[in-house]
Parts: structure tokens; C-alpha cells; sequence
């Protein structure tokens, strides 16, 4: 033990007291003795033994209490050694640790499925919910439109409000020290966000300088997104929030905020750019990104109106709109147009009622159907409304019509009409021209039938008879009108022909006619041998009626020499000419002129 | 990972903006310069195996450096320096922004950025300039036209943070 005397006190000691060094070693044992044994005993403990097992287990518990208190060194330097030994733990026999961390576990197992499942089927009704309301059709169209999908739509427009990040950012610099994204979302850049919402933060309140004291930039809106800010002394906390952010959320980042500055006052203090320290804060963090969803959702108070799209769809209807009401109004003057123009369609009313189209007036029965002609201008004939009343037109196409219909003539008949006169032109059967003179009578509109364009075809029968009469010839003398024998026995035949001729014709309905045609030779004068022409007819008349054809269906024609008969020689030509021949014909009045 | 908030401050016209814009990433518009007066950037780097991420913080300079936000400098671990080679008086102002970020940053290490190292033909500064200049400052010769020097500047900038770290209180 060094001398720890004064120099005065070890001068006199040496000089004149020598002999009562003991006295003084007795006295110094009675003023330092107790301290100067207790000094020897933890000398001797620090240097014989080390550290005493007895008095590190005493003193153990509260050192590592206090070192935990004053700082993180502790921990940190524990850390590894924990980690080792419960891998080492685990390693070797796994159930111990299950068994001890099971009940911290399991329930927070069931409370995070619990909540995925709350969460899934809650979002599976409320997209079932509003799939087919209008507003559903809306958030669709929207969907389609912006090109993110439907479910997101539907969570945004049924969220309530969403913390969609968390910044937590060192005071003074900046610097992002941790941040939280809800799940689902992406966030790039956070670092420089965090220099930016630091730095518009200054410059907000050195704009507003007087306020500083106050708390500065506490919250601001961009769109749906509000930003909400919390300063602690050495840092920031910051939430991004969708939708509308209630004031529980500050509260809450407040308290984040504090515990926060708690567990990381250290590490705050000294913090120099070494992020790494506050990964550790993050679940912290992530505890603020909270999403609440309207279970009731009432009508949203502010809802943002896009409205280009609106007007450029509002203006895409009234175009289509105003184009569609163009092309209605167009259809329906070409329809109005085409009934007015259709011959035996008189009409008389013409109404357009929303989609109704109402028409009114006369209609002949042999005019088209108005439905099919509206039908052919691509109109919807479902929405037209008729009432017509029946009438007759007189209109041309309309007599011909009904002139057709009434007379059906054959295939060889054509009709025509001239003003109100039918002709019928071609060649039918006697019969039908028979029938055809007695309907057209009949048919309005038609007041005569010109029947001289057609050919009756007489049935073969009298087709024959009127040819073996006409094939006859009653030859006189010169100058004579006497019938000879041989004029006689040709008056039997004719006379026999013509009557079943008329027989024929009468069961057809019509009569016969049977002309009987003087002709003189050319001698002497025109008037004698007109006079001779007509003699010699009437005298082969009178035979005929005493024969017994009635004089009711015949005539005669007095030619003279007007269009003698053909023939070779003048001497024969002379002869044949001398003589009467026959022309029959059936039916009306047709057929035209007797041929030579 | 370590970030750095490092602010850029120079004399308006100095080149400043271009000079790093090639070399950092950014997600805001120059507008912010003019509006804010500020604009925040990011450069990653590897010093020696270190991976720092550096904080830009680029500070809006128009007319005179009364236009800087003073508190924008506050926490910058390093301060970058900007000044036009071929405009001396912009190298003349550079006391003032020190004295500036040193009211606001402390005494935080800088870096001088002489810009337009490429325009020798305009060069304003003599030799002893530069001798003075470099006698004061840490300072790199940079062209934003043909990205000399960049690199170089932001590296520095980087070990000068790093080596800062016992200093700083």
C-alpha cells in the first residue's frame, strides 16, 4: 500500500518521531482501519478469484435491468446468442419451443383467418350486391373505361376510407426511416415521396411562418387522397388515405407515433443515414393501415364528377340520338309518300304517336296490303296501326285488275284498257269469248269489250261444218238468177250444215251467222250485175228457208263485180263468178271481215 | 441500407439541375423547383461495398441564394457545391451559400462542383482562382455536357458522409 501521508507530516515523522511510529500505526488503524480492510478484501477478490459466481448471480438480474434500461447494447449484443440457441433448441428438439409459443399462436392464427375470410365473403357480397343495380352496371362500365378491375372498382366506391401507406421520416433530414403499403398496393419511391412531403412541410410553414409553433402541416387533400401528418420530436409520421379520413386516425397515428419514439429513442438520437435499425418498426407501421368499408352505404356526399367522359358521352346520345329521330322522320315520309302514291290507297290520316304510326282511309280490296308495302321500306310494321274502309277505285290499274279477276282470260289473252273500254286482243277458246262479252258488263269501271283482237277457237266439230259450208258454191247461168238442180242439192247440204252449225252455237250460248255472198261476171252494166248479185243470193236464200234455216241468222251481200273470185282463165273466172258463196261465222261478233 | 440527404445548392444558371439529372432518379418535374424550391432525387452507390443511397435534395437558386430555403438545409450530412467555371462571379457567391448551409446543416463537408469544364474556351477563372479554390474546397471539375466529372463528384460526396459520421454529434 503506497504512503499516502502529506510531505510536512512525513518530514516531522523522519525528524523527531520516530519512536512513535507504532502510536501512529495504531492511530491510522483506528481512522482507516474498517476502510483500509474492506479496500484488501476486494483486492483480494479481484485479484485471487475474478468475478465471485455467488456475487455475479446476485448482482446479474439487476445489471442486465439496468443495462436494458440505459440502452439497446445489451440486446444487441444478446441477440446472436438467443438466436443460436433457440435454433440450437429447435435443432434438437423442436417441441419444446411449439409448446411454449402455441398459445401465443394459435389464436392469432385463427384471428388472421378469421379476418381473411371476413374480408373475402364481405367483398363477394357486396360484389354480388351491386353486380346488377345500376349503380353495378356503373362501377362496370367504369371498370372497362379505366381498365382496373371490377373488384377494385367496388372496393373504392364502397370504401369508407383506406390507409394506403405509412411513412415514418427522420425530422431533420428527411430520410425515409420505415414505410408500410397496404397489401394489395404497389409504392415506388417512397424514399423521395418522404424528401417531398418533408420538404413541402418546410415550406408550408415557412410560408406560414406565425403558425409554425402551432404544429405546421398537419393534413392535406389531392383527390380522394388525403394526406395526414404527425410530428413527434425527432420524427414524422405520415398516412396516405383514401377516401375520408376520420380524426380516430390522427389519434391513432399520435400514438404510434409516441411508442415509436419509446422503443427507438436511441436509435432516433443517433441516427445517421443507417436505415436498417427501424426495420423493426414496421409492423408498427403496418398496424395503421387500417381499410374501413361502408357495411350500409349511404349516398356518398362528394362524388367526383369526371366529366369529360360525361359530356363526351352525353354528347355521343344526342347525336345518336338526333340521328335516329332524323332516320325515323325520313322513314316515315317515304312512307307517308309511298301509301300516298299507291294506286287504290286513298289516305286520309296519317299519324306519328311516340312509336306508334297511325294510318287511316280507303283502300281498295285489289290494292296491295300497306302493311307490306311499309314492310319493303325496312319500317317495323309491329308499331303501325291501320283502319281502312273498302272502296272501288277507278284509277286504270285498279278496272284492269278487277277486269283480269273477273274474266281470268287464258294463257293467249292479253287486256288492255282504253279509257273505259276493255280490249282483249290474242286468240281463246269460243267459249271464254262467249262467257268474257256477258262478265265484262259486270266489272266497274268497264263500260264496253272490244273483243275484235281475238280468235274464237270453235270447237273442231263446227270448226268442220263451217268449212264444208264455206267450201260450197251455187253456180248460175248468164244473166240467170234460177237455181239449176245442181244449185238445189248444194242449197240440201248448205242448208243441213248451217242448221247443226246453229245447233252447236246455241248449246255454247251464241248463234251462227251464215252470209251468203252474190256475184255476178263482168259483162253488162255494174248496176244490172249488182242487181243479178243480190237476185241470185236471195233466190239461194229463199231455197235455204224453204230448207228451213230461219232468216233470223243470215244475210247477204250483193258484190256485184266489186272483188270477184280468183281464178286462172277469163272463161272460168267468168263461170265461178256467176255464183253464190257462204261464210259462216260463231260466236259474237268477231273475227273480223269476211275473207275472200 | 444507409441514405444520405445531400443538398445541392449553386447560383442560378450554374448548371446545376443538368448536371446530375442523367445520373439520378427522379419522379418529380422541374416545376417543383419553381414552385416548392426544391426537387428530391436519388443516387445509389457502392463505396467499397457499402451501399448508400444518396438524398438529393436539389434547392432552387434563381437570382441570388436568398432564394434558397434555408430550412431545406437542414440535416443535410453533405452539401454540394455548384459554380460556373466560365462565370467567375458565381464562384465569388460561394462563401455566402457555406455560410448559409452552415446555418442551417452545421458544419456538414462539402463538395464544390466546378461546372462547364468543358467550355475552356470561355473559362473565367486564372489559374490562381483556381489555386485559391482549391486550397478552400474540396473540388471536383464537372461538365454536364459530357458527364465528366459526375461520378467522381457524387463519390466523394458519398465517402465524405460516411467519414463524417464519428464528427457529426
Amino acid at each position: 500500500m503506497p504512503d499516502e501521508r502529506a510531505p510536512w507530516e512525513q518530514a516531522s515523522a523522519s525528524a523527531q518521531y520516530d519512536a512513535s511510529a507504532a502510536d501512529l500505526a495504531e492511530l491510522r488503524e483506528l481512522i482507516l482501519g474498517a476502510e483500509r480492510r474492506r479496500l484488501e478484501e476486494l483486492e483480494r477478490r479481484l485479484d485471487a478469484e475474478g468475478l465471485n459466481r455467488e456475487a455475479l448471480a446476485e448482482l446479474l438480474p439487476e445489471a442486465i435491468a439496468l443495462r436494458a434500461g440505459r440502452d439497446r447494447q445489451l440486446a444487441r449484443a444478446l441477440a446472436p446468442t438467443v438466436e443460436n440457441a433457440i435454433g440450437e433448441s429447435v435443432r434438437r428438439n423442436p417441441r419444446p419451443i411449439a409448446t411454449a409459443i402455441f398459445p401465443v399462436l394459435g389464436p392469432a392464427i385463427r384471428k388472421a383467418i378469421a379476418e381473411a375470410l371476413a374480408d373475402l365473403v364481405s367483398s363477394i357480397n357486396r360484389a354480388l350486391e351491386h353486380s346488377f343495380s345500376p349503380r353495378g352496371l356503373r362501377w362496370r362500365l367504369e371498370a372497362w373505361r379505366t381498365g382496373v378491375p371490377y373488384a377494385q372498382i367496388v372496393l373504392r366506391h364502397a370504401l369508407v376510407y383506406r390507409v394506403e401507406q405509412v411513412f415514418l421520416i427522420d425530422r431533420d433530414t428527411g430520410l425515409l426511416l420505415a414505410h408500410a403499403v397496404a397489401p394489395e398496393l404497389t409504392a415506388s419511391d417512397a424514399d423521395l415521396i418522404s424528401g417531398m412531403l418533408t420538404a413541402i412541410r418546410d415550406f408550408v410553414a415557412d410560408s406560414f411562418a406565425r403558425e409554425r409553433e402551432v404544429g405546421g402541416l398537419r393534413r392535406f387533400s389531392v383527390g380522394e387522397l388525403t394526406v395526414m401528418v404527425e410530428q413527434g420530436p425527432q420524427a414524422l409520421i405520415a398516412a396516405v388515405v383514401r377516401g375520408e379520413a376520420p380524426d380516430s386516425l390522427l389519434t391513432r397515428l399520435q400514438d404510434t407515433l409516441e411508442t415509436i419514439h419509446l422503443q427507438f429513442a436511441g436509435a432516433l438520437a443517433d441516427f445517421d443515414g443507417d436505415t436498417a435499425q427501424f426495420a423493426s418498426a414496421r409492423p408498427l407501421l403496418e398496424e395503421c393501415l387500417a381499410t374501413k368499408i361502408a357495411t350500409d352505404h349511404p349516398r356518398e356526399g362528394r362524388q367526383r364528377v369526371v366529366w369529360l367522359p360525361w359530356a363526351l358521352a352525353a354528347l355521343l346520345l344526342v347525336v345518336v340520338l338526333g340521328g335516329l329521330a332524323l332516320r325515323a322522320r325520313l322513314r316515315w315520309d317515304r312512307a307517308v309518300a309511298r301509301l300516298r302514291s299507291e294506286p287504290g290507297i286513298v289516305l286520309t290520316q296519317a299519324e306519328r304517336d311516340g312509336g306508334r304510326w297511325r294510318f287511316a282511309g280507303l283502300r281498295d280490296p285489289l290494292a296491295p296490303d300497306p302493311a307490306v308495302l311499309l314492310a319493303g321500306l325496312a319500317v317495323d310494321t309491329g308499331r303501325i296501326e291501320q283502319r281502312w274502309e273498302p272502296y272501288l277505285s277507278l284509277r286504270p290499274e285498279l278496272v284492269l285488275a278487277r277486269a283480269r279477276r273477273s274474266l281470268s282470260p287464258p294463257a293467249g289473252v292479253q287486256l288492255a284498257l282504253s279509257g273505259d273500254t276493255l280490249r282483249a286482243t290474242g286468240s281463246a277458246p269460243l267459249d271464254w269469248v262467249v262467257s268474257a262479252e256477258r262478265l265484262a258488263a259486270s266489272v266497274p269501271g268497264v263500260s264496253a269489250l272490244d273483243l275484235s283482237g281475238v280468235t274464237a277457237e270453235v270447237p273442231p266439230e263446227l270448226a268442220q261444218l263451217q268449212r264444208e259450208i264455206e267450201g260450197e258454191q251455187v253456180l248460175f247461168d248468164v244473166g240467170s238468177a234460177a237455181l239449176g238442180a245442181t244449185a238445189r242439192s248444194a242449197a240440201d247440204r248448205v242448208a243441213e250444215r248451217f242448221g247443226r252449225v246453229e245447233a252447236g252455237a246455241a248449246a255454247l250460248g251464241t248463234r251462227a251467222t251464215l252470209v251468203l255472198i252474190g256475184r255476178t261476171d263482168p259483162t253488162g252494166s255494174d248496176t244490172a250485175n249488182q242487181a243479178l248479185s243480190r237476185d241470185r243470193a236471195e233466190a239461194v236464200l229463199a231455197a235455204l228457208a224453204v230448207r228451213g234455216v230461219s232468216r233470223g241468222g243470215t244475210s247477204v251481200s250483193a258484190l256485184g263485180t266489186t272483188r270477184p273470185l280468183p281464178a286462172g282463165k277469163p272463161a272460168d273466172r267468168a263461170r265461178i263468178n256467176r255464183s253464190v258463196s257462204f261464210r259462216v261465222s260463231v260466236g259474237p261478233q268477231v273475227g273480223g271481215e269476211p275473207s275472200q | 441500407m444507409i441514405q444520405k440527404k445531400v443538398c445541392m445548392v449553386g447560383v442560378f444558371g450554374t448548371g446545376k439541375t443538368s448536371l446530375v439529372q442523367r445520373y439520378v432518379h427522379s419522379m418529380f418535374s422541374e416545376r417543383y423547383l419553381s414552385t416548392v424550391g426544391v426537387k428530391i432525387e436519388r443516387k445509389p452507390l457502392d463505396l467499397d461495398g457499402t451501399a448508400l443511397t444518396l438524398v438529393l435534395w436539389d434547392l432552387a437558386g434563381r437570382d441570388k441564394h436568398e432564394d434558397i430555403t434555408g430550412s431545406y438545409l437542414r440535416g443535410a450530412h453533405a452539401v454540394l457545391y455548384v459554380a460556373d467555371g466560365t462565370r467567375k462571379e458565381t464562384c465569388d457567391q460561394l462563401p455566402e451559400l457555406r455560410a448559409l448551409a452552415r446555418e442551417f446543416a452545421g458544419d456538414v463537408p462539402g463538395v464544390l462542383a466546378l461546372n462547364k469544364s468543358d467550355l475552356t474556351g470561355s473559362w473565367a477563372l486564372s489559374r490562381g482562382d483556381e489555386k485559391a479554390l482549391e486550397a478552400e474546397w474540396d473540388l471536383v471539375r464537372t461538365s454536364a455536357r459530357t458527364g465528366d466529372g459526375v461520378e467522381e463528384t457524387f463519390r466523394r460526396l458519398g465517402r465524405a458522409t460516411l467519414a463524417s459520421k464519428e464528427a457529426r454529434p
